[in-house]
């Protein structure tokens, strides 16, 4: 049967039938269009589907659609503002966190989602952080150094 | 005013070109591919192992509402095969099924549940046949065979002798042999396989989105399967998510969508699931090697003899190739002579292996680096004195032919031992640490195209247009290697212009030239060569332009990129200028630019297959692994790897230094948590969970030391940067446990429980010898 | 799109409607973070009617944590458990067991009930339906045998992966339960109860990898509560392949009161080898003297006796036996001497 979802999606006021067995994530890329939450693997193992919901990392891939009623969705989508790219996003791209770029939005929120909490993570919290995020390319130093390089622009003001 | 010099962008960290896009997540991959109309295509695959077909019914899917269509190997007798010699594939299985998982018929459906339903009502008949899971039980003289025409079950053997391998062991002063066993693993890149197809059946033409790494290979493939004349295809390649070879071969996922899209005039996308990826597969064979050395007490390496079996699985695939791999390659990193080599590519009923990021070459090289480092303790010798008592003498050609001209290891070995403080460290380390070391080579793209027409090996177009933008069109496949990067730099690099200057298209066939693909880290040397060419021709028309608007000589125009002028006193004019000049007499320009391998390089006539190894130019790879050991629980660490990789000139540091620790780290995962395993032919990894990659929690920070012999041949002298690195990560792992613990490891990958076994294995074996001393 | 099976989803705020939901229809299950059952879902291992999502309980998202007691609601994250100050203070094997749980993305989504009801797992179960389906199925299914132990006669050895449950019973907590007969407290040792001997019959009271909670139809997990007995010490650890997102290749949890220099209590418990959490029977004629040589060899004897890990993970079962032996004597050490 089909619920009512009225929520917040990349900062703006959504409402939709959802049928209650509706993954977020296919609801996102398949109801939404927003493509870039990506789906990674069978179910919770690979971390390319993160979005936050009320700032913290989450698996959409396991969160059925109609569960986050009245709750705030952030998709990679919302990052950026003005066609400027965020610091997470900076991160990625200067210091090549993203190789072919599949792991990547599920990395970057994770990240944005440890920078909202821990504008400061030292190299051990980064590492904690994103320990439920797979990555095939990268070996994942470049993947910490553009969370650290972030987390400087950030502090510097240089980027949101 | 400012002085304008050229832009220079080699050499230096580049950020990728379509990073923008991958940050914000507007990349769009195949299965990012959506419009209303399309539907979902899904494939019901083979249960059984091993069996004859005896009834595909697909009565009851085909009445379900909502089913527009069904496939099966009834629409197609057609074979495929990336080796032109091996086609033995179907995409849908005709007569028999030849493991679990092979697609058998596929639905094309309203929505994905639709699709899927219908597939579960899909019954599939067989008379079942024995079935054989490893080389060995597919090789006894009772076995059946799995393909007709490969009695013995036998894809290839490869058998040569190059010099004597009986006096050389005469030689030795020490000989030892050994077997090692890597397990089947596979490269699980992170986006899972999909393909869109589009029949316009008015036109009679086939539109395919396939996340490949050959869209020329697709192309190819979709034209025999389709028994459509080629240039009624299109082929499409979106973004791709990773795919360190499984996406060389034309995949049975492409095909069969095409097939169903033709069948219903239509559009159809099928993404398939992480599992069936796994099954899919185009892994790394399962190997047995074993390797016997004859070393001299100065170090020298006097013969070599080497037995090398491989699981191959159900199809061909890339078999061939691989087996003559690990024989070729035991050449071309160190001087060596009397060199007898045996392997044998087996079919067995397992999903079919492939090409993997260092292809062929990696098991082998764990072996031998193993074996080499054993010995050395053996004779105590160092490691890195052994590995510099074998060095080539570039350039030269081995005795199988291979040229060699440009060679890092010297340096690459240099720097590991200086950056990682061995000599200071390797004796002191505390207990349960160790450091070990290990050496890898890679070819830059096969000097010999799989399918030799007689073209260039690689052509890139430049168009030049009204606007003054560069764009440049390449049918290299960028797959987040960072191809599209490599070309750009170059091109701008020729042109003296900016980077922001020049645009790249890629993977469209209607667009972009063919290509020979992005495997076998062919693209930056031969594609980036023609791109040099295609630059430099550019640049020709640029200077006549400049010279007939300036009224100059062409040889007396000076090129700074943005401006073009006769001498320094010349005001010049600026790049656009010069380009409405260009365009006043051709309009739109287009120029051509190619590269061919030379002669030399492809390789000798020693025996059947010995092209297999030619290139132009080899990468050396040296590593340190520092290792922690938990003797009580079998849990290795690895604290920190150092590696220095000869990529002849890296055009781009920070992709190059990307590309070396993506390779280590994939290596570490192959060397200690990654396996391919089944019950009874049924994949037990095919998930996430259980084939482990490792997790940023299990990675160690990889430093890299850049070293450049600037090949003679290479574009400003660069060779490949993407798989030269992985092999030796094996090698010096298990060669730094061995350090840590006094225990070698001969079997990958090396687990906590095996490593828990062996030291109680010792133990025991300790407890006993104590106790019969005890009582002596 | 992933085509999950059709259910329907409700989100009840308050307990008492969660209870309503529950026995107007019997085929709903609860649901936590998803981390667990979603991939069940998503497999066909299970499917639901209807899902109730119990995040929305206020009731059950409460963590009381003092001096005194814990307690913990089902509804709580396991994030926010394993960084509650209080939790981390008085109850560290609670907040270091959380803390180890898969990884942090999933340890957000996950809660204590969702762990504490974990579904076994083993891998010719934990499987897509065509894989299960070309294996014929097995006992934890619709199958007839294990596949693990083709002659089990009936009996099934997926294995209990939850690393909450040891450590809580490492400090005797007890479990609210609450269904549609009203609510009972069980100690939560009693609510495993997959013993899972070879040739013995699964009864109501003794089952085995398949009927592994003692809940009543339609009852759930509300609550799990301990009391602090301020001298006890304790800490968790386990052995993964990988440090994150996996399920323990084995997992221990101890918790020991030392007076001068005597051992004067200890509590050890296992996950990820039997079919239920084991909390170590025995372990009291260990106490009464100083940690030595007597203690460690009746540990590694009751691990023996008691820790029966079978080949239902791709790491051998013997390894997982050891290893959480090691664990367990390393832990008794640390605490002891700490």
């Amino acid at each position: 049967m089909a619920r009512i979802l009225a929520f917040v999606l990349n900062d703006r006021a959504r409402t939709d039938a959802v049928p209650g067995n509706l993954l977020l994530l296919d609801y996102l890329r398949e109801v939404v269009g927003l493509t870039g939450t990506k789906t990674g693997c069978d179910g919770g193992e690979c971390g390319a589907c993160t979005v936050l919901i009320d700032d913290k990392p989450t698996l959409s891939c396991l969160t059925l659609a109609a569960s986050v009623e009245g709750r705030r969705v952030d998709t990679v989508e919302s990052l950026g503002t003005d066609g400027q790219l965020s610091a997470v996003q900076r991160g990625f791209h200067e210091k090549l966190g993203a190789q072919c770029g599949y792991c990547t939005p599920g990395f970057i929120m994770a990240s944005a989602g440890l920078l909202r909490k821990n504008p400061n993570p030292s190299e051990a919290e980064i590492i904690a952080a994103l320990g439920s995020n797979i990555c095939r390319c990268t070996g994942y130093v470049k993947i910490i150094e553009a969370v650290q390089y972030a987390a400087a622009l950030r502090a510097q003001g240089i980027a949101p | 005013m400012n002085k304008i010099v050229p832009a220079h962008n080699i050499g230096g960290y580049v950020p990728m070109i379509d990073g923008p896009e991958k940050v914000s997540g507007r990349a769009k991959y195949t299965a990012d591919i959506m419009a209303p109309g399309m539907l979902a295509g899904r494939i019901f695959r083979s249960p059984y192992s091993h069996g004859e077909i005896l009834e595909v019914d697909i009565a009851a899917a085909l009445k379900l509402p909502g089913v527009k269509a069904i496939v099966t190997g009834a629409d197609c007798d057609k074979t495929f095969g990336v080796l032109p010699i091996a086609r033995s594939e179907h995409p849908l299985a005709r007569d028999r099924v030849r493991y679990r998982g092979e697609p058998v018929a596929a639905v094309a459906a309203i929505d994905d549940t639709t699709a899927l339903a219908a597939v579960r009502l899909i019954k599939l008949k067989v008379r079942e046949l024995p079935a054989y899971y490893t080389a060995k039980a597919a090789m006894a003289p009772d076995a059946i065979a799995i393909h007709d025409k490969k009695p013995g079950n036998l894809e290839r053997d490869v058998l040569f002798e190059l010099g004597n391998t009986a006096q050389g062991f005469a030689e030795a002063d020490l000989v030892r042999e050994e077997t090692y066993n890597c397990a089947e693993v596979c490269q699980n890149q992170m986006e899972m396989h999909a393909a869109v197809a589009d029949y316009d059946a008015v036109r009679g033409r086939m539109t395919v989105h396939a996340s490949t790494q050959v869209p020329y290979y697709v192309h190819l493939m979709l034209s025999q399967i389709l028994d459509m004349n080629m240039s009624r295809i299109r082929v499409i390649k979106p973004h791709v998510g990773g795919g360190f070879g499984c996406r060389t071969e034309t995949l049975n996922v492409e095909l069969i969508t095409a097939l169903l899209a033709r069948k219903i005039g239509g559009s159809v996308r099928t993404v398939i699931t992480r599992e069936e990826t796994f099954i899919t597969h185009r892994g790394r064979p399962e190997t047995d090697i074993k390797l016997i050395i004859g070393l001299r007490k100065d170090g020298r390496i006097t013969a070599v003899e080497c037995e090398c079996d491989q699981r191959g699985g159900a199809h061909s695939g890339y078999g061939v190739v691989t087996i003559l791999y690990s024989g070729s390659m035991l050449y071309a990193i160190y001087d060596l002579h009397n060199v007898k080599y045996l392997g044998r590519r087996v079919l067995t009923n397992t999903p079919p292996c492939g090409a993997f990021r260092g292809h062929g070459t990696v098991d082998i090289r764990f072996a031998f680096e193993s074996l080499l480092d054993r010995m050395a303790g053996e004779l105590g010798l160092d490691p890195f004195a052994v590995r510099r008592a074998n060095y080539l003498n570039a350039p030269t050609f081995t005795d199988n032919d291979l040229m060699v001209n440009s060679y890092g290891l010297p340096e690459c070995v240099d720097w590991v031992e200086r950056a990682s403080g061995w000599k200071a460290r390797k004796n002191t380390m505390p207990k349960g640490k160790g450091l070990g070391m290990a050496c890898s080579h890679y070819i830059s793209g096969a000097s010999k195209p799989v399918n030799w027409t007689g073209e260039p090996h690689a052509t890139v177009k430049i168009k030049l247009d009204f606007d003054g933008s560069v764009v440049v069109l390449s049918g290299a496949a960028e797959i987040g290697q960072g191809s599209s990067t490599i070309l750009v730099q170059t091109v701008a690099e020729v042109l003296g212009l900016d980077l922001s200057r020049i645009r790249i298209v890629t993977g469209d066939s209607d667009i972009v030239p063919k290509d020979n693909g992005s495997y076998s880290s062919r693209v930056t040397f031969l594609v980036g060569n023609a791109a040099i060419d295609a630059a430099q021709n550019l640049k020709r028309v640029l200077v006549a332009a400049a010279a007939r608007k300036l009224e100059a000589k062409p040889e007396d125009i000076e090129c700074l990129g943005e401006l073009y002028r006769a001498g320094a006193q010349d005001k010049g004019a600026s790049f656009d200028e010069v380009v409405v000049e260009a365009l006043k007499d051709t309009g739109t320009i287009t120029v051509t630019g190619n590269y061919s391998t030379i002669p030399e390089s492809h390789g000798g006539k020693k025996y059947r297959g010995a092209a297999i190894g030619g290139t132009m130019g080899y990468s050396y790879s040296a590593q340190v692994v520092e290792v922690s050991v938990d003797e009580e629980t079998g849990v290795v660490t690895v604290d920190k790897v150092w590696v220095a990789h000869d990529c002849g000139k890296a055009l781009n540091r920070l992709t190059v230094e990307g590309q070396v620790q993506g390779s280590v780290w994939m290596g570490m995962g192959q060397a200690m948590s990654e396996e391919v395993a089944y019950h009874d032919g049924l994949m037990l990894t095919a998930n996430m969970l259980d084939y482990r990659v490792p997790t940023i929690q299990d990675s160690p920070p990889i430093e890299v030391g850049i070293v450049e012999s600037n090949d003679p041949h290479g574009p400003f002298g660069a060779k490949e940067a993407g798989e030269g690195s992985l092999a030796a990560f094996l090698p010096a792992l298990t060669n730094a446990i061995a350090d840590a613990i006094g225990i070698r490891f001969n079997d990958l990958p090396v687990t906590p429980d095996r490593v828990f076994e062996a030291i109680e294995k010792r133990r025991r074996a300790l407890g006993k010898e104590k106790n019969s001393s005890g009582g002596a | 799109m992933d085509a999950l099976p059709a259910f329907d989803l409700l989100r009840p705020t308050t307990l008492d409607e969660a209870i309503r939901i529950r026995v107007a229809h019997p085929g709903s299950m609860p649901l936590g973070g998803g981390t667990d059952l979603v991939v069940n879902i998503r497999r066909g291992i299970v499917a639901p009617a209807m899902l109730i999502d119990m995040n929305a309980v206020s009731e059950l998202k409460t963590i009381r944590a003092d001096a005194r007691g814990l307690e913990i609601g089902a509804s709580v994250k396991l994030a926010e458990l394993a960084g509650h100050p209080d939790v981390v203070k008085h109850y560290p094997v609670v907040a270091q067991a959380a803390g180890f749980i898969a990884g942090p993305t999933h340890r957000n989504m996950g809660t204590v009930g969702g762990n504490l009801c974990l579904d076994t797992r083993c891998i010719y179960y934990n499987q897509s339906e065509w894989w299960r389906s070309a294996n014929n199925h097995c006992l934890k299914t619709t199958g007839d045998i294990c596949h693990v132990a083709p002659k089990s006669r009936g009996v099934c050895f997926a294995t209990f992966s939850g690393d909450l449950a040891p450590a809580l019973l490492t400090l005797g907590a007890e479990v609210d339960l609450v269904g549609p007969t009203g609510r009972r407290t069980l100690p939560l040792s009693k609510l495993y109860i997959g013993h899972a001997r070879q040739g013995e019959p699964v009864t109501e009271t003794r089952g085995d990898g398949k009927y592994f909670l003692s809940l009543r139809p339609g009852e759930f997990v509300g609550a799990v509560r301990a009391k602090n007995m301020p001298e006890l010490r304790s800490a968790y650890d386990k052995i993964r392949i990988r440090r994150s997102i996996e399920y323990p290749v084995a997992g221990v949890a101890v918790a020991l009161r030392r007076e001068g220099n005597t051992l004067a209590d200890l509590r050890v418990a296992f996950t990820g080898t039997n079919p239920r959490p084991v909390l170590l029977e025995g372990t009291a004629a260990l106490c009464g003297g100083a940690l030595d040589e007597r203690v460690f060899k009746g540990l590694d004897d009751l691990v023996r006796d008691q820790i029966m890990a079978m080949k239902t993970t791709f790491t051998p079962g013997h390894y997982r036996r050891r290893v959480a032996g090691v664990l367990a004597r390393r832990l008794v050490t640390r605490l002891f001497t700490d």
